[in-house]
């Protein structure tokens, strides 16, 4: 059912004050970005759906969320660019780049790689081969970059091998989400034991699909809106019997929470919204009252913490940093903004040099840190922070799962 | 969330010295931030009080704050907090490397982007118009594909304010700009933050410098603190005075950025975008504020509560109808001329105060909300800045005054 109140609405809200550009950091970035204000609001009120009528630098935003962040009047900005860019690329589907197809559905690739023997190893070798050879370039990927290598075991499988505790009562169920999938499951594994160690067995559920944060900021809003449905299909379903969901990647948490009520304004999404966690927001919870397993870390090894742009647009604060710093682990937030990436976005030929730069603020902060690690929730963060820096990164369930250890 | 001492609401001017304050008494302090205030707005300068009631321009601000009628704010503060408030600040400022220089015995005075003069109470360095009083010539700098800023009306304008026994020479500098947008303060500032951009502009504007001179430029002179500021006044070996801008103005957002700074030494925890919607309250005390974030909100406990939000302009207080103005978060009583006859006064830039802009909480000594017959409602909540009523920041030229004294006060409290 159609919600009365809808994100595309909000641009009456604005005031026109330019604090959003003030922030903005593709607009700092890369002077042809006419920034927020302009490019979202603005053209979503004098828009009058003549289909030639688009603002060009429209495709630079990166969904970074900085201008909601900043936003006095509630302005749902980045979803405003979104659903402009969807409705660019519905008249005009043949203006999609390989790239463009490529780094939306980076899921697809990884289903039909795990379905051919051998396929990750194949892929892995075949992208360290057209990475030397320079072809990534002529795809319209940032030659620069290493990209994300696939696991030769997916999270799902791993998954299936992981005994957990008998006699578990309660439990919740577990959103991996892309990249922890199917490029980093040992977070998934480090989740799984962190909440069994408090009491929970983690569920899955293989009918979850992408998030579909990838499909819309590559104007692929039908597609996402169908991962929308099945996937708030799903968490309605373990709604009714009390399991919460819960996301260790904060862009699909925000996702799940906010952005499918943003761009598509059904009922159920809200309901849905309201069964999801981000994992540290529930551990939180059990902390609150007193539910959390008591540990103390005594190392003093320092950590430096880069909290990714999609959590900051959560309004929860930094809930990783908090838990992390009340058991004891010598960890500080390096507050240097947005690392540049943005999921996909830094991963374009054309948005490279906008990325870095937009980073190198962070990257500086870190290399002067003298940190043992860098603790993120972002995958794709931690992509950038390795690329920007080479200094080592983690997230913080794996601190967290390694305090347990001790 | 663990339990705070303090929990401050809203992130404007009040609210984050409100948070330095509170931490530098030893307390642990949670700020909810919602926007980014009025900093992007304003120029990042306090006006303690520009003009009385009267509409005279104020020479001495502490003597004029201490005539200000009792409704006014300044009056529950008093001086004495006004005066202890002004140097915790510009301590806090110096520590950061970003001076304010001014005192409450005598106005600063600020060229305006237009090239008027204005008073002022608080300033950065980069600012001191007073610098152009004793010039011989004042070198007017114009960016070439700058947004908002006509150097040659504010060349005439200065010469208006100043005289004409001043020289007035205007020089336009290109910042070899290639974006596809228009070019912001903020974008030439960046510029000169970078060494390439710093040494093109001063190659272009060094000819003009010289003794007896002043460069006067708009807001570009870098992002970060007074960093540029000092370096360029060495190698043009004359003053140089930026003026205040449009929004968003440079000077404002490096005040921000300075202040998070500190705040963070102080180890305040700052959470983004979490607008405090529900207070929790237990007899006459407020225990918790309910506030943020998608989906569910947080629950933040503390033993005192200091509200920042920034009355009408920035949501702190609404009026559905007149006659029913309320303070958001606590519904705390709002004072008001609240009658449609009487609510604008529709010549906007007369001489009289506007009803509507006095309209905010109304507090006691203390600055905690009052009833009608002045009975403090809640003890331990405490109301400043904008949401205060009695004052018309915009007539008077006391925003930033207000707010700070008011946070130290309510702080200190
Ligand atoms: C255009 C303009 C120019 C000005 N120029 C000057 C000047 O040159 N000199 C001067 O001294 N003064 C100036 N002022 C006045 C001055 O900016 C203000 O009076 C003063 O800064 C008010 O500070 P504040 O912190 O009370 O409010 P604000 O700066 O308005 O901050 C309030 C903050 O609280 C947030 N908030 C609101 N509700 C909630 C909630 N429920 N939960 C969490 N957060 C919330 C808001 O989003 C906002 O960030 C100017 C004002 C304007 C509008
Ligand atoms: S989402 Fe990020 S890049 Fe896009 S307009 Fe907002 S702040 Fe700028
Ligand atoms: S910050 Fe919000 S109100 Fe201000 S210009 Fe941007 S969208 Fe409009």
């Amino acid at each position: 059912m159609e919600l009365e109140e809808r994100a595309r609405d909000s641009a009456d809200n604005c005031i026109a004050c330019t604090s959003c550009v003030a922030v903005c950091p593709v607009t700092k970035a890369n002077p042809d970005y006419r920034g927020p204000k302009l490019v979202g609001p603005a053209h979503n009120r004098m828009h009058f759906s003549d289909e030639n009528d688009y603002e060009d630098s429209l495709k630079l935003c990166s969904n970074c969320k900085n201008c909601d962040i900043t936003c006095p009047n509630g302005v749902s900005v980045a979803t405003l660019n979104m659903l402009e860019r969807a409705k660019y690329y519905k008249a005009h589907p043949e203006k999609h780049t390989q790239a463009d197809q490529m780094l939306s559905h980076n899921f697809q690739m990884a289903d039909m790689l795990k379905s051919i023997p051998f396929g990750r190893t194949c892929a892995n070798i075949g992208m360290s081969i057209g990475e030397a050879m320079g072809m990534m370039g002529a795809m319209g990927i940032a030659p620069q970059r290493k990209s994300p290598r696939f696991a030769t075991k997916y999270f799902r499988e791993m998954y299936k091998e992981i005994k957990q505790p008998e006699g578990l009562t309660k439990e919740v169920l577990f959103f991996p989400g892309c990249f922890i999938d199917t490029n980093d499951p040992e977070v998934g594994v480090a989740f799984v034991k962190v909440m069994n160690a408090n009491g929970y067995k983690v569920l899955m559920d293989d009918r979850f699909k992408c998030c579909g944060s990838p499909l819309v900021v590559g104007g692929y809003l039908d597609e996402a809106r169908s991962h929308a449905d099945n996937n708030v299909a799903i968490i309605n379903e373990y709604a009714a019997k009390n399991i919460p969901v819960i996301a260790c990647c904060t862009s699909c948490s925000l996702m799940l929470k906010a952005e499918y009520t943003e761009l598509f304004a059904q009922e159920e999404m809200a309901q849905a919204a309201k069964n999801v966690y981000d994992a540290f927001e529930f551990l939180t919870i059990l902390a609150e009252k007193g539910e959390l397993k008591k540990v103390h870390v005594s190392s003093d090894k320092k950590f430096i913490y880069h909290a990714p742009c999609h959590l900051r647009a959560q309004g929860m604060g930094m809930p990783a940093v908090d838990l992390l710093k009340e058991i004891g682990v010598n960890i500080d937030s390096a507050d240097a903004g947005c690392c540049g990436m943005s999921g996909s976005y830094g991963f374009h030929k054309e948005n490279y040099e906008t990325s870095m730069k937009i980073g190198s603020e962070l990257f500086d902060k870190i290399n002067a840190s003298g940190a043992h690690k860098v603790v993120c929730d972002c995958g794709t963060c931690r992509e950038q922070i390795k690329h920007g820096t080479n200094a080592k990164t983690t997230h913080p369930i794996q601190v967290l799962a390694k305090a347990y250890e001790q | 969330m663990s339990k705070s001492d303090v929990v401050v609401i809203g992130n404007g001017f009040a609210g984050l010295m409100s948070a330095l304050v509170s931490a530098d008494q030893g307390k642990k302090v949670t700020l909810l931030s919602y926007g980014a205030g009025t900093f992007p707005l304003n120029s990042g300068v306090i006006d303690v009080l520009g003009y009385d009631d009267s509409g005279k321009a104020v020479a001495n601000p502490a003597q004029a704050v201490s005539a200000v009628a009792d409704e006014h704010p300044y009056k529950k503060i008093g001086i004495q907090a006004l005066e202890e408030s002004v140097k915790f600040f510009q301590d806090v400022v110096a520590a950061e490397g970003f001076p304010y220089v001014g005192s409450l015995n005598e106005q600063q005075w600020l060229v305006t982007g237009v090239g008027t003069l204005k008073p002022s109470c608080l300033i950065p360095e980069s600012m001191q118009g007073s610098k152009c009083f004793e010039a011989s010539e004042i070198v007017l700098v114009g960016i070439k594909g700058l947004k908002d800023y006509y150097v040659d009306m504010v060349a005439e304008n200065l010469a208006k304010e100043l005289g004409n026994d001043k020289k007035y020479t205007v020089v336009t500098v290109d910042p070899h700009y290639q974006g596809a947008r228009d070019l912001t303060t903020k974008d030439v500032a960046a510029w000169m933050d970078t060494e390439a951009g710093y040494a093109d502009f001063v190659s272009q504007v060094k000819g003009n410098a010289g003794a007896g001179k002043v460069i006067l430029v708009p807001q570009i002179l870098g992002l970060k603190g007074n960093v540029v500021y000092k370096k360029i006044v060495a190698e043009l070996g004359c003053p140089v005075v930026e003026t205040t801008a449009m929004p968003p103005s440079v000077n404002g957002l490096r005040l921000r950025d300075v202040l998070l700074s500190a705040l963070k030494k102080k180890g305040i925890t700052v959470i983004e975008k979490a607008k405090a919607e529900e207070a929790v309250i237990e007899g006459s005390k407020a225990v918790a504020i309910k506030a943020g974030g998608e989906v569910r909100l947080q629950t933040y406990n503390a033993d005192k509560f200091i509200v920042a939000t920034g009355g009408f302009y920035s949501g702190g207080i609404t009026m559905r109808d007149f006659g029913e103005a309320k303070e958001v978060v606590f519904g705390l009583p709002v004072e008001c001329d609240c009658f449609e006859e009487r609510w604008v006064n529709k010549q906007l830039f007369s001489d009289k105060k506007q009803t509507f802009a006095k309209t905010g909480v109304r507090v006691d000594a203390t600055l905690r909300g009052v009833d009608e017959s002045g009975n403090v409602v809640l003890e331990n909540v405490y109301v400043v800045g904008r949401n205060l009523s009695g004052y018309d920041f915009c007539f008077e030229h006391s925003g930033n005054g207000v707010a700070l004294a008011s946070a130290y006060k309510a702080a200190k409290a």
